[in-house]
């Protein structure tokens, strides 16, 4: 048993080392401790339901995480096309096995409509439009200013 | 040596781990339910890649390519969730089923990451401690988890450190802005917002938290290499939990459930009892005999004045040469008495009295689950008042749900005490014993001197009723002798002056003022001719709740009347269990008692048979005949269970 205990913490420490993969149940314990630049602009969405913006004070924690979430996920999704970079990793490493594999990882889900249903049972109310725009901040004499607006979503 | 996951070893410790891991499960599981956070309420359509090789195995198989064209399947899984743990202690922890669980409850986690990105980081100790309850391997698993608590911390401080964040004058300022964007884009006219702003423009001071935040994780290091601040380490990680919520607005909490790692010790523990008494030294005797026969290692805390009055005919040293005796300073309050005490590393502890400091025991007896605890009530029905009357009551009446909750056995004088306190307390298990063991009659008394009868116990109108001793002495008999009357007990009250003065213009008295040295008390009950227990059946207990003699307190006459073969008078509603039948004379007024005390006097053949068979009888109350209760009321009797939990060495009682 002893050994067991001992591989687990050796991978555990190899997952830790290895920082930019991970393999569950071998995760990395960072806690913010990459060293952050001074970001020129922050981008944060906006969220608005039938005309009206949803607002991070009127939500519990978790409950803006779960309106926020998705929308961060689909973006990294969109400028990654659908994880192109890792699934050509992954092709790489598995050669013409991956073909076979190839349909179980391409999403073909409808992100919009899907993010509406959801919102809405979140929300507890049908959600009839939805906009999401992406607004540019910069941190200026201790606030944010904003300094562009593009709308992403229009459903 | 282990036994199964079902066997007895580290049966209290398990079902500790149980219990924590249980509420921490639901409570985070359930949680999710308000947050629209299940399967089946974010019906997911698409997944995501977060470079994490089992993740991708998840990805790769076509499960969640699956479970998006077949939307029920999201419910099967949020079924599963909350059943299977259900289904595994509903069936006693079948290992195959907890097997599935944590193989499940992996793919859920999993699967939440994909669809939603739940962040693994506070969940893998819910895979990893229900492994303690499945392998044989309970103590180690536990103490795997505990390094591995540790090093969630440990990882965090390094990388801080080696990645160079703590020494960036900015990085805590630069943090909050990125991790506070959103919050800092609305009308931030909150207490936190405008704290977050301050100290996004104050990196220095904001550094100094993050700098904070660095030293605490890397105080867990210690925890590698001593378990002896295992308490202090849950407490910070109970800081750093708090300060995440406010600083980072993380709430991290379901990190604690590490916490129990620290929480349960599963060192090994010598076999060893430590008994505490305060009040009561007069019952010890037995128990101590008992602990010296069943116990490699017997320690007692007890006051210096009842230390000095432990034992009337020899030092409590000579009397249990095998017992260290760890006595009270004068200037040692309670509360310090009662953390040396727990600083003790024992394997049982025996509350002998516990009426003061109630919560703190109920608390420190909580973060203590692996010490198999027993107390001894003195009065049942105080053990379950809920009285509200004063500061002292309230905590009192919070404390009472948590010892009941964490202590299981009770030691009781009286079998119907014992009974009684099962029938509030059903789960409870309780145990008889007398207060001390009969040793041998006393040497006969010269015949010349007078008839002589001990009232023990302090003069009391409240326990005691005087009237029908008065009575009998008022009418007493010219041609029978006179007789020596001691009160053996307190008289210094108006009350007991008075009576002192009554009863001298009718026999002879001995009287005490204060306490009586256990010397002299107990060779007062040895040459007395009889005893004398004139109670209140129905008296006002210690919290003035009402109790009630032979049913829910035992009158001290059960300790004393095992003295000696000596008979003794008491009202006939006292009922007192066999062999102690033998020597009680009941009385239902003072002529009886008159009847039944001349009757004594006056015929010195019934007198010496009666003592013959309560000589006979009280050879009962031999230690080998306890042997068992004291077993049970120490779990020793539940072999491999709470009693001798691995955590003990395994050393056989030595029955002697």
């Amino acid at each position: 048993m002893k050994y067991w205990h001992i591989g687990f913490f050796i991978l555990q420490l190899g997952v830790d080392l290895a920082h930019s993969v991970t393999a569950f149940p071998f995760v990395h314990y960072g806690m913010f401790s990459q060293s952050f630049v001074r970001p020129d602009t922050l981008t944060v969405f906006r969220v608005s339901v039938d005309g009206e913006a949803l607002r991070q004070t009127d939500f519990a924690v978790y409950r803006w995480d779960m309106v926020q979430g998705p929308l961060e996920a689909a973006e990294k999704r969109t400028a990654t096309h659908d994880f192109a970079f890792d699934k050509e990793k992954l092709q790489a490493a598995l050669g013409s096995f991956y073909n076979g594999l190839s349909p179980n990882l391409n999403n073909t889900g409808d992100f919009v409509p899907w993010y509406k249903g959801y919102l809405g049972r979140l929300l507890g109310r049908p959600v009839g439009v939805l906009k999401v725009e992406k607004l540019s901040y910069r941190w200026t004499d201790g606030r944010m200013v904003l300094i562009q607006t593009e709308n992403w979503i229009n459903g | 040596m282990d036994s199964g996951a079902q066997g007895g070893r580290y049966a209290r410790e398990r079902q500790a781990l149980l219990t924590v891991y249980g509420i921490f499960y639901f409570a985070v599981f359930g949680s999710m339910i308000g947050q629209g956070r299940l399967l089946s309420q974010v019906q997911p359509a698409l997944w995501n890649f977060n470079r994490d090789v089992s993740e991708l195995v998840v990805i790769a198989s076509g499960l969640p390519r699956w479970m998006t064209a077949h939307r029920g399947s999201f419910l099967f899984f949020d079924i599963l969730l909350f059943a299977l743990p259900l289904a595994w202690v509903a069936t006693g922890l079948r290992r195959w089923l907890g097997v599935v669980f944590v193989l499940f409850l992996s793919l859920y986690l999993l699967l939440a990451d994909i669809f939603w990105q739940v962040h693994h980081e506070p969940f893998i100790l819910y895979v990893l401690l229900p492994l303690a309850l499945i392998t044989r391997k309970f103590n180690e698993v536990l103490k795997a988890c505990r390094y591995y608590f540790l090093y969630i911390f440990i990882s965090a401080a390094v990388w801080k450190i080696a990645r160079g964040a703590v020494f960036n004058g900015e990085e805590m300022s630069r943090i909050l802005l990125f991790h506070h964007s959103e919050l800092l884009t609305s009308s931030c006219d909150g207490l936190l917002c405008r704290g977050y702003t301050w100290l996004i423009d104050h990196p220095f001071v904001a550094q100094l938290l993050y700098a904070g935040g660095v030293l605490l994780e890397a105080a867990f290091v210690v925890g590698v290499f001593t378990r002896r601040y295992d308490r202090l380490l849950l407490a910070l990680a109970v800081v750093f939990v708090v300060a995440d919520l406010l600083v980072m607005r993380i709430p991290y909490w379901t990190l604690l459930l590490g916490c129990v790692t620290l929480w349960l010790d599963t060192r090994p523990r010598q076999l060893a009892i430590v008994v505490y008494e305060t009040t009561h030294h007069e019952n010890l005797p037995a128990l101590l005999d008992l602990c010296e026969m069943r116990f490699p290692r017997v320690v007692v805390f007890l006051r210096e004045g009842s230390f000095a009055n432990l034992s009337g005919s020899q030092s409590p040293e000579t009397r249990w040469p095998a017992t260290e005796f760890v006595v009270q300073a004068p200037a040692e309050s309670n509360r310090q008495f009662i953390r040396r005490l727990l600083r003790f590393r024992c394997s049982h502890l025996h509350l002998a009295t516990l009426d003061n400091n109630l919560l703190l025991w109920a608390l420190r007896l909580m973060a203590a689950p692996e010490v198999q605890v027993s107390v001894t009530i003195h009065e049942v029905n105080a053990f379950f008042a809920r009285p509200l009357g004063s500061l002292r009551d309230v905590t009192e009446t919070l404390a009472k749900p948590l010892l009941r909750l964490r202590v299981r056995h009770y030691h009781f004088f009286l079998p119907a005490m014992a009974e009684h306190f099962r029938e509030r307390m059903p789960k409870a298990s309780t145990a008889f014993l007398p207060s001390r063991f009969y040793a041998a009659p006393a040497p006969a008394q010269r015949s010349s001197r007078p008839f002589t009868i001990a009232i023990p116990g302090s003069v009391d109108a409240n326990r005691r009723d005087y009237e029908p001793v008065l009575e009998v002495f008022r009418r007493w008999p010219a041609q029978l002798p006179p007789v020596q009357l001691v009160l053996l007990g307190d008289s210094s009250s108006e009350f007991g002056r008075s009576l002192v003065a009554q009863l001298r213009a009718q026999t002879k008295v001995r009287h005490y003022e204060g306490y009586i040295p256990e010397t002299i008390y107990e060779r007062e009950i040895r040459e007395a001719d009889l005893l004398w227990s004139p109670l209140r059946i129905h008296k006002t207990g210690s919290r003035h709740n009402p109790e009630i003699y032979g049913r829910t307190t035992a009158s001290g006459l059960t300790a004393d009347i095992l003295l000696n073969n000596t008979p003794a008078l008491a009202p006939a509603e006292l009922i007192l269990p066999d062999p102690f039948t033998v020597a009680i004379l009941p009385y239902r007024g003072a002529e009886e008692a008159a009847v039944l005390l001349q009757g004594l006097i006056t015929d010195a053949r019934t007198r010496d048979l009666l003592r013959q068979q309560i000589h006979r009888a009280f050879s009962n109350f031999s230690k080998e005949n306890f042997a068992a209760a004291f077993d049970t009321l120490t779990a020793l009797d539940q072999k491999g269970e709470e009693g001798s939990a691995d955590a003990i060495k395994a050393v056989q009682p030595n029955i002697q």
